[in-house]
């Protein structure tokens, strides 16, 4: 996904996928998983259960760990899912 | 997948919905305005309309910040994409949005440099490897995305990128709630609050409407019985006589919200004292600027943009579908003029716009209506 959008002219294609919606423009996140950790630069390489991979910023949800699943959205991360799974 | 599927079990949504069918006073109507876009995507994609009582109604809210986006912010994008040497970036759904005189993606057609990115972050990146080019990105959203662009403004200072900048057109949430529910054509029992804006601002903002207003409010999660459970929440208040704001995704909105993303938004921004929304006119203390310490990122401080006021098209009701006046359907042009490969209203351009998600998913449900 990311790699095709890093293409300039994949610009031109439409823009948003009408059966999926607009992962950034609506108030739409989605669940990733980290993968690994850069604290340094408060980011952090996270996947999707597909393995589509993208870099995400982790300030909001900070400290995160291989093995967390976050909220994203708009390469934020936004929540923390794995509380609730803390807390059952 | 964990989080997601649990959230989908048909089994359950029928529980619900006969639950649902339970609360409802017969000869009673309730008509609940879904604030968000997401929610209207979720409510048509999952055909949650079909499980309701006929005397629920659901109508749409202001909630998808490309919808809101008047004409003029538009042609000032258009503006900045044609300035010399510039990188323009935006996220994906503004490319298609009209202009006065077209769109981003036609201005691309004629040689200005328009990227599309998933992020402020993407935009960032791109500013880096170009770094004897202006990277301009356009910021569009609702308290959700504000912090996401705040965080990329202050990695950009940290840095040191000084071909970074932002268009921003960031909106809060409260002020056009305020504004709907003043309007005086507006009849509305209860909100289903937005998810997402949540994690980030918490559930109190929210208070003010059953408080001031007398009107419920559950802020929902995406997932069709997140909907549906929201609903049930609100009815049951209306049942048991109770008006307050309630947290049905209480597994991701804390109720105080994300005090950091809050610092880091008071940090790079300001509230601007009026910021125009389409169809709803100006609206005072809704929108955000970059603050002073960010000034110097401002491409509207750094560029001049013509800034001129543009009507909306006469033939669009935009504002009265993103007002819930009217539903998408009852649009003069909606399907006809107007479609989602040929926008006139920007309800139809992006997937979390209402004209555009009934576009996709419930003209078939309208038909069976007709029928």
């Amino acid at each position: 996904m990311k790699r095709l959008i890093a293409d300039a002219a994949s610009a031109l294609t439409p823009a948003c996928d009408y059966t999926t919606g607009c992962i950034t423009c609506g108030d739409v996140a989605i669940p990733l998983n980290v993968v690994r950790v850069d604290d340094e630069r408060g980011l952090a390489l996270c996947a999707d259960d597909d393995g589509n991979s993208e870099t995400v910023e982790t300030d909001l949800v900070a400290p995160v760990a291989p093995g967390d699943r976050l909220l994203v959205h708009a390469g934020t991360a936004i929540a923390r899912l794995d509380e609730e799974e803390a807390h059952a | 997948m964990k989080y997601v599927d649990e959230f989908r079990d048909p089994a359950l949504g029928e529980v619900l919905a006969g639950e649902i069918l339970s609360l409802v006073e017969p000869g009673r109507h309730y008509k609940f305005m879904e604030v968000c876009g997401g929610h209207t995507h979720s409510i048509y994609k999952y055909g949650i309309d079909d499980l309701l009582p006929a005397n629920v109604e659901l109508v749409h809210g202001p909630g998808c910040p490309v919808c809101v986006i008047p004409m003029g912010r538009v042609d000032d994008a258009i503006a900045l994409a044609h300035e010399p040497d510039v990188i323009f970036t935006c996220f994906g759904d503004m490319l298609r949005v009209p202009g006065s005189s077209g769109t981003l993606l036609d201005a691309k057609a004629e040689g200005a440099d328009i990227r599309m990115v998933y992020s402020p972050l993407d935009a960032l990146r791109i500013a880096k490897v170009n770094p004897e080019r202006p990277v301009i990105f356009f910021a569009i959203g609702f308290e959700t995305t504000a912090p996401s662009t705040a965080l990329t403004l202050r990695r950009a200072k940290t840095e040191g990128v000084p071909n970074f900048f932002c268009m921003c057109n960031h909106v809060t949430i409260v002020p056009p709630l305020r504004a709907l529910l003043d309007s005086p054509d507006l009849r509305l029992d209860g909100f289903i609050g937005p998810g997402h804006v949540s994690t980030v601002v918490g559930v109190r903002p929210f208070e003010f409407i059953p408080r001031e207003y007398g009107k419920p409010i559950a802020v929902a999660g995406f997932e069709p019985l997140d909907v549906l459970h929201a609903i049930h929440m609100i009815l049951t208040q209306l049942k048991q006589g109770r008006c307050e704001a309630e947290n049905q995704y209480a597994r991701v909105v804390p109720w105080e919200g994300n005090p950091r993303a809050l610092q880091i938004m008071s940090e790079v921004f300001e509230l601007r004292p009026h910021f125009e929304w389409r169809g709803m006119g100006f609206i005072s203390q809704s929108g955000l600027k970059l603050s002073e310490a960010y000034a110097d990122m401002d491409a509207e401080i750094q560029y001049s943009v013509p800034g001129i006021r543009i009507a909306d098209p006469k033939a669009c009701q935009c504002g009265e579908v993103l007002k819930g006046v009217i539903k998408p359907w009852e649009c003069k042009v909606f399907g006809s003029g107007c479609t989602p490969e040929h926008p006139i209203g920007t309800c139809m351009v992006s997937s979390e716009g209402a004209c555009a998600a009934y576009y996709n998913y419930g003209r078939f449900a309208r038909e069976r209506e007709v029928v």
